[in-house]
C-alpha cells in the first residue's frame, strides 16, 4: 500500500499499524463518533436501514474473505446465514440461552456447515464448486422444512421474543443498532487483521494459483476449508443478528437470490478488498431503497400495467442482473478501484503521476 | 407394482427432458468454457415467444414454433456477442457471475414484458396420454424423450463425424491451438449459442405444451443442472445416461422416500446424487480429464 510522501515507519509497530497518519486517525474517530451519535439525530427509517446494512455488511465481509481473497466461488452464503439464524434462534427459543453465547455459537455452527463445502472445494473447482454450493442451498431448505416441528418449526418458522443482553431488553431499533454497530465493527476489524496476516496471504496465494501455492508449501486443503469456515462464520453471525432483529426465522428468508445479491455487492464494490465490500454493500442497499421508494409510483404508469404489484420484484431483479453484468464487463475491479484512483491523484497533486 | 413402474417410467422421461435442457448447457460449455446459468430463463423466453406468436398474434402453430426457434437462436447470438465476447479470456468467476447476472436480469425483463399472470400455451402435442400396458403417460413427455434421444444422436454424430462439428470440438479443447490451426473460434462459439437457444425453446415446448405457465418455469434450469454435471459437462451421449440415472432415482425417491418425509425428496435428491458423484469423480461420468500445469 502506498503512503503519502513523508510518512516513514521508524519502528516495526509503526510499520504494522492499520492506521498510520494523523489525518487517518482523525477521520477514523470522526467516523466512529458519527456512527455512535447517528441514532440521536436521525429518524427511525434511517436507523432501520442502517441495521439492515450492518447485518448485510457482516455477511458480505465474510463472503469477501471466502470469494474475494481465497477465490472460492460461493453461491450458498445465504444458506450459511440461515444455519446461523436457526442455531441461535433455536437456542433462544427453547432454552433462552443468553445472546452473548448464542451469537458466537451460531457463527461456529454455520462455519462447520460451510467447512463441509470447503472440503468439497478441494476436490472440485470452478463451475463444479459453484454448483456444489448451490446444492447447499437446496439441501438447507429441504432439511429445515423436514426436521420435526418442535425443533425448528418447519414451514411455520420460529417466532422470537425480544432478546436482552446484560439485562437490557433489545426492543427498539436504536438498541439493536448499538448491538449491531459493536459486533459489526469488531468483525470488520477482525477481517482487516486477518487478510494482512500470514493466513490472509496464504488465502491469496491459493486464489492466484492453487497448484503453485501447494508447491511452495501452503496446505491448500486446510486453507480452502478455512476460507469457507471463516466466510460461513461471518454469515452465521449475520444470520443470528438478523433472526433477533426481525424476531422471526423461516427458511424462505434465506434464498439463493440473496446470495446473488451479496455477490453483486462484492462485484460492485470490488473483489479482494474489504473497503470494496463496504462500499458495495452501502451502494447496493441505497439502490434497493430507491427502488422500494419509487417502485409503487412506476407501477401506476399505464405502460407497466401487466406487471402490477410485481414491479418491485421485477425491477430489483433487473437492477441486480444489470449491475452485475455491467460491472463484470466494464469495471471488473469495482468502485473501490475508482476510489483508489481518486485518492492517489489527490495525494500526488499537482503532479500528473 | 404398477405405481412403482409408473414412477420409474415418468421419472425416466423427466430425466430425458432434463437431459435435453442440459444439452444446451453442454454445447455452450464445450464451445466457450462458459457455463450458462441463464439457460432456464432462455427456456422461459422461448415459451413466452411461442405464446406471443400463437395466442397474441394468432399465427398458425407451426409458424409460431418456427419463429420461436428463429428468435431464440437470435437471442442466443445477441447474448454471446454483447455479454460473453467482451469476457473472452477473463477469469472463471467473471464468467460465472455474468451468466448469473443474465439469469436474474432476464427474469426481471420477462416479468416486465409478459407480466406475472398464468399464460396458457397451446397444446403442441395431442393432449391424450400414451397407453403403455396399463400405464398412462404424458404424451408430451414421451415425444420429448424420443426427441431427446434423436437430438443426442444427431449432435453426437455432428460433433464426432462432420467437419464442422469436429472443428467445434477442437475449439472446445483449446482456443489458442484451434486459433493457430486457422479454425474460426468466434464463429464456433456463436454457433453454439444459437444451437443452444433453439434447444432451450425445444425443451420449453415439450415442458409447457398444453399447460399454463408463469415466469417461474425457469426454475427447471436449476433442476437440470445435476444432469449436466453428472454427465461431465463435455459429453453429449453421457447426458442420456445421466438423465436416466437422475430421472429414475427421482422416481424411486418419490415412491419410497416421499411417504417418509411428507414429500419434497424428489427435488433435492438429484443434488444429493450430484454432490456424492462430484466428491468421488470431480469430472462427472464422462467429462474430459485435463492436466493442470503451472
Amino acid at each position: 500500500m502506498t503512503q503519502p510522501a513523508g510518512v516513514h515507519a521508524e519502528t516495526y509497530d509503526q510499520d504494522q499499524a492499520l492506521i498510520k497518519t494523523r489525518p487517518q486517525w482523525t477521520w477514523f474517530w470522526v467516523l466512529m463518533i458519527f456512527l455512535a451519535v447517528l441514532p440521536l439525530f436521525s429518524g427511525g427509517k434511517i436507523i432501520g436501514m442502517m441495521n439492515v446494512i450492518w447485518i448485510t455488511l457482516i455477511a458480505v465481509v465474510g463472503l469477501q474473505i471466502n470469494v474475494g481473497y481465497a477465490g472460492q466461488i460461493n453461491l450458498g452464503q445465504s444458506a450459511f446465514m440461515g444455519v446461523g439464524a436457526y442455531a441461535a434462534g433455536a437456542l433462544t427459543f427453547h432454552w433462552n440461552v443468553p445472546i452473548w453465547l448464542t451469537i458466537p455459537f451460531a457463527g461456529v455452527a454455520a462455519a462447520l456447515f460451510g467447512a463441509i463445502f470447503g472440503v468439497a472445494a478441494v476436490r472440485v473447482k470452478g463451475f463444479y464448486l459453484a454448483l456444489t454450493t448451490i446444492a447447499a442451498q437446496y439441501v438447507f431448505q429441504f432439511v429445515m422444512l423436514k426436521l420435526p416441528r418442535n425443533w425448528f418449526g418447519q414451514i411455520h418458522g420460529l417466532r422470537l421474543d425480544p432478546v436482552s443482553i446484560f439485562g437490557i431488553e433489545l426492543n427498539t431499533d436504536v438498541k439493536m443498532y448499538y448491538l449491531f454497530a459493536v459486533i459489526g465493527t469488531l468483525m470488520i476489524y477482525g477481517a482487516w487483521g486477518l487478510v494482512r496476516s500470514r493466513t490472509g496471504r496464504a488465502l491469496v496465494a491459493v486464489r492466484d494459483n492453487d497448484n503453485a501455492a501447494d508447491i511452495i508449501g501452503i496446505d491448500v486443503f486446510y486453507y480452502k476449508a478455512l476460507s469457507f469456515f471463516i466466510g460461513a462464520f461471518y454469515a452465521g453471525v449475520a444470520g443470528a443478528l438478523w433472526g433477533y432483529y426481525v424476531r422471526y426465522i423461516q427458511s424462505d428468508m434465506f434464498t439463493m437470490i440473496l446470495s446473488v445479491w451479496y455477490l453483486g455487492m462484492l462485484i460492485v464494490g470490488g473483489m479482494g478488498s474489504l473497503l470494496g465490500a463496504i462500499i458495495g454493500t452501502v451502494v447496493i442497499r441505497l439502490l434497493q431503497e430507491f427502488i422500494t421508494y419509487f417502485g409503487p409510483w412506476v407501477a401506476e404508469l399505464d405502460m407497466f400495467s401487466g406487471v402490477g404489484g410485481q414491479i418491485i420484484f421485477a425491477s430489483m431483479n433487473m437492477l441486480l442482473g444489470g449491475v452485475i453484468i455491467l460491472f463484470v464487463i466494464f469495471e471488473p475491479r469495482g468502485l473501490v478501484h475508482r476510489w483508489n484512483i481518486i485518492k492517489e491523484s489527490y495525494r500526488i497533486w499537482p503532479f500528473p503521476h | 407394482m404398477t405405481s412403482l413402474m409408473s414412477h420409474v417410467i415418468s421419472g425416466a422421461l423427466t430425466g430425458l427432458l432434463y437431459a435435453l435442457i442440459s444439452m444446451g448447457f453442454v454445447i455452450i460449455y464445450r464451445a466457450g468454457r462458459v457455463f450458462n446459468f441463464a439457460q432456464g430463463e432462455v427456456l422461459v423466453v422461448g415459451a413466452f415467444l411461442l405464446w406471443s406468436f400463437a395466442m397474441y398474434f394468432n399465427l398458425p402453430l407451426w409458424l409460431s414454433i418456427l419463429l420461436a426457434f428463429l428468435i431464440s437462436a437470435v437471442v442466443g447470438l445477441i447474448v454471446e456477442r454483447v455479454i460473453l465476447r467482451p469476457l473472452v479470456g477473463e477469469e472463471l468467476f467473471a464468467l460465472v457471475m455474468v451468466t448469473i447476472g443474465l439469469m436474474v436480469f432476464t427474469r426481471g425483463l420477462v416479468l416486465v414484458i409478459w407480466g406475472a399472470d398464468v399464460h396458457f400455451i397451446p397444446p403442441v402435442f395431442p393432449m391424450k396420454g400414451v397407453k403403455l400396458g396399463s400405464l398412462m403417460l404424458d404424451r408430451g413427455l414421451v415425444y420429448g424423450g424420443l426427441l431427446t434421444l434423436a437430438m443426442a444422436g444427431l449432435f453426437s454424430w455432428f460433433f464426432n463425424h462432420t467437419r464442422m462439428g469436429m472443428e467445434m470440438t477442437a475449439v472446445a479443447e483449446d482456443h489458442q491451438i484451434a486459433l493457430s490451426l486457422g479454425l474460426k473460434v468466434k464463429w464456433s462459439i456463436a454457433a453454439a449459442w444459437a444451437i443452444s437457444g433453439v434447444l432451450c425453446t425445444m425443451s420449453a415446448i415439450i415442458f409447457v405444451s398444453g399447460k399454463g405457465m408463469t415466469f417461474l418455469v425457469g426454475d427447471i434450469g436449476m433442476s437440470a443442472l445435476p444432469v449436466a454435471l453428472l454427465a461431465g459437462l463435455e459429453s453429449i451421449g453421457g447426458l442420456i445416461l445421466a438423465g436416466l440415472i437422475i430421472g429414475v432415482s427421482m422416481g424411486l425417491a418419490e415412491f419410497f422416500l416421499d411417504p417418509l418425509f411428507e414429500g419434497g425428496v424428489a427435488t433435492v435428491f438429484p443434488f444429493v446424487i450430484m454432490i456424492i458423484v462430484l466428491l468421488v469423480r470431480p469430472t462427472g461420468l464422462f467429462g474430459w480429464k485435463t492436466i493442470e500445469r503451472i
